[in-house]
């Protein structure tokens, strides 16, 4: 038999009968049905529309509570603005970056936009708003610290001095004491960049707040005489460049004991003390156990035309920490 | 069949009682959790005669099982019986298209069209194509011959066709509650099902329901059915011989018949004589037993004899290893499963309920509506598997595209 020349014949099936049935030809048990499936039907239709409408009115209930409460009685307006901070920003600060309306009642303040404002500052790492009826917001901040600082020149604003904190955040400060920000080294070695009216963090300056931390806290004299920290050389060899007063460049790795670190460079400085007729001019502690340290040759004695300049030939030599 | 709960009808509309059972499928497995039984009326050999009067059965039953199951029945399943239903047998064979003669899915699906394509006379439809094994190159596949190697994929279909009117009948009595019919399927194969295990069936084994009405049979051979009948003649032709033969009314007549029928004569005492009531009332009459158990015995080895011979040569003793199992309320006729033995030449007995059918459910007659639910429900998850395998990486797309 060839499947292909012989086209099968078409045979009916059972299936093929239709089961429309006439209301007549049903039983009443039959139309009870037909009855209750519609009942079923309109009920679930009924339960739906009913669920619908219930939510479009819980919806409309939230969304009239998400706006400016209207109060039911007579408005107090904004009496009292109470500040608590773990830093230094004041009542003057506080008021003048909220700028509330006068006779604002408390209701009406939008708590989420007050917060918005703080936290724009970049100072305010953290801040919650409370009302305390009648009359007082109550506002809670956590401030950052800074951990160095850098020069910025606006086209509009000219020059200006921003700070930059533990995690990256650049913001121009409020509050601090002059003497301390004085004494934050200068950060260098970073492109800022900009995002609408402020600047984005600047990456990777985690290490070097705990280098400055360290710095601080274990070795007061070095820290005083730090004047810069580049970040330079920090995403391609992972170290930061420390610039003194005495124009030494000091050279940290971020994958070693930065406490180590400042051991071998306090006792290097000791030693390059007692040698005075050389001047140091680098000491580079992230290459591990030795140190190389470089020195430039003081003194002005012009050299003979034949001899190579002494300054411009760094002497580089091993030095082994004590 | 999806994987949510389903509660489904079986209905049997039988020429003595209307029996609706109530199952919940949940995709895993089937428990029978409502069931409902109505005298039936309007029906006479498995065929409606009185639409109105069969639906007011029907849907009693239907009301009766819904309430006992507590819940609604969503579809039915509905037996099929009656004279008028006939079957034939047609085979049909294809070369294998593939150079390496591994068979395909395309060849099955031909070879498997070929055999079920057969005009039938007007006016009749098919209930069911029962597929007998595939052959390959004469070598009989169990199961299915795909990657097999041959050259030629013969296939047999048992093609069981009826009058239209009579399954429209049946169907509307259905769709009369607002119910769909979602299977039909014969009553001799749901109650073959519930009667027969399935080595019986890979053995041989003859399945004879005797109802009321009519006789059901199907014959299994290699594990499927090979070849199914009714014979419009049932308990209630035992019934109306007593009552002729006796000069008795047809209630009269049964109860005679359940109290002391036999398929087999054991009686041989001839003044040997029973009461018709029993209870000394006035009117009460006296029958001789012998009389009563030749009536019924000669009926019975008639009809079983009238089987053996629709069976033909579908039926040898040696084909019919598992021997013959009855099932049917008139299968409670005593001696039965003897006659029935000597009939056919094997071993016969009654078909048991499974152990765990309820206890108001093991009686015989009502093997067919339980064999119902569970053959529709097999046949379902075979039919939707079977589509499922064919419907391959895109139809599975789709499905899944047109259920989002």
């Amino acid at each position: 038999m060839n499947p292909l020349n012989s086209q099968p014949p078409s045979t009916r099936h059972w299936k093929d009968i239709p089961q429309q049935v006439r209301h007549r030809a049903m039983s009443s048990g039959g139309r009870r049905r037909v009855l209750l499936g519609v009942l079923k039907t309109a009920a679930i239709i009924g339960t739906l529309a009913a669920l619908a409408w219930g939510g479009a009115g819980v919806a409309a209930a939230l969304h009239e509570e998400a706006g400016p409460a209207s109060p039911s009685g007579p408005a107090v307006p904004l009496h009292d603005l109470v500040l608590v901070t773990d830093g230094v920003l004041d009542q003057a600060w506080l008021a003048r970056t909220l700028a509330v309306p006068k006779g604002t009642s408390l209701m009406a303040l939008d708590l989420f936009q007050l917060r918005t404002r703080l936290l724009a500052s970049g100072q305010v790492r953290a801040a919650t708003l409370t009302r305390n009826f009648p009359a007082t917001l109550a506002v809670t901040l956590t401030e950052r610290l800074p951990v160095v600082r850098l020069q910025v020149q606006d086209a509009a604003d000219g020059p200006r001095t921003l700070l930059v904190a533990r995690d990256g955040t650049v913001y121009a400060g409020s509050g601090y004491d002059p003497q301390l920000t004085e004494t934050l080294p200068w950060l260098a070695g970073v492109k800022l960049q900009r995002q609408g009216g402020a600047f984005l963090p600047v990456a990777g300056m985690e290490p070097v707040a705990d280098l400055l931390a360290k710095a601080k806290l274990e070795a007061e004299p070095l820290y005083a005489a730090w004047r810069s920290v580049s970040l330079a050389r920090l995403e391609s060899d992972g170290e930061i460049e420390v610039g003194t007063k005495d124009a030494i460049k000091l050279i940290f790795a971020t994958n070693e004991d930065f406490f180590r670190q400042l051991a071998n460079l306090d006792a290097i400085l000791d030693a390059a003390r007692a040698q005075p007729e050389k001047v140091l001019r680098e000491v580079n502690l992230a290459v591990g156990g030795q140190v190389p340290v470089a020195f430039d040759r003081p003194g002005p004695p012009v050299p003979p035309p034949t001899a190579a300049p002494a300054s411009k030939g760094p002497l580089f030599t091993g030095f082994n920490p004590p | 069949m999806s994987s949510r709960t389903t509660f489904i009808g079986a209905v049997e509309i039988g020429t003595s009682k209307i029996t609706a059972l109530v199952g919940e499928y949940n995709g895993r497995e089937l428990m029978i959790i409502g069931h409902g039984e109505c005298p039936s009326r309007g029906v006479i050999k498995g065929a409606v005669v009185d639409y109105k009067a069969a639906s007011e059965c029907t849907h009693s039953a239907l009301e009766q099982a819904e309430r006992d199951a507590g819940e609604r029945i969503e579809l039915v399943f509905l037996a099929q019986t009656g004279g008028h239903l006939e079957g034939f047998y047609n085979e049909a064979a294809v070369n294998v298209v593939a150079a390496d003669n591994m068979i395909g899915p395309a060849d099955i699906r031909t070879v498997s069209e070929l055999a079920k394509a057969k005009e039938l006379p007007a006016g009749r439809m098919v209930v069911h194509h029962i597929r007998r094994p595939f052959r390959v190159d004469g070598r009989l596949v169990p199961g299915t011959p795909e990657n097999l190697v041959g050259q030629q994929l013969t296939v047999g279909y048992w093609t069981v066709h009826g009058q239209e009117q009579r399954l429209a009948d049946n169907i509307h009595v259905i769709r009369g509650f607002n119910l769909e019919v979602r299977e039909l399927v014969l009553a001799s194969l749901a109650s073959g099902h519930m009667v027969t295990t399935q080595e019986e069936r890979q053995h041989g084994v003859l399945a004879i329901d005797l109802g009321a009405g009519t006789t059901d049979y199907v014959l299994y051979r290699d594990g499927s059915p090979h070849t199914t009948g009714v014979v419009p003649v049932g308990g209630a032709h035992l019934t109306n011989d007593l009552s002729i033969g006796l000069r008795l009314t047809q209630s009269q007549a049964e109860k005679l018949k359940l109290r002391f029928g036999r398929a087999a004569v054991q009686c041989q005492d001839k003044g040997d004589k029973v009461w018709l009531d029993g209870n000394f009332s006035i009117g009460d009459r006296q029958f001789p037993r012998q009389a009563i158990e030749q009536i019924t015995a000669e009926r019975t080895r008639e009809l079983l004899e009238v089987v053996k011979k629709k069976l033909g040569n579908a039926f040898t003793p040696e084909t019919c290893a598992a021997g013959v199992v009855l099932t049917g309320g008139t299968a409670k006729l005593a001696g039965l499963a003897e006659t029935a033995a000597k009939v056919f030449g094997v071993p016969a007995h009654l078909g048991e309920t499974p152990t765990w059918v309820a206890d108001n459910l093991r009686d015989p007659a009502n093997h067919t509506a339980l064999g119902l639910l569970y053959y529709g429900v097999s046949a379902q998850h075979e039919r939707a598997s079977t589509s499922r395998r064919r419907g391959g990486f895109l139809a599975t797309f789709k499905r899944l595209f047109a259920s989002a």
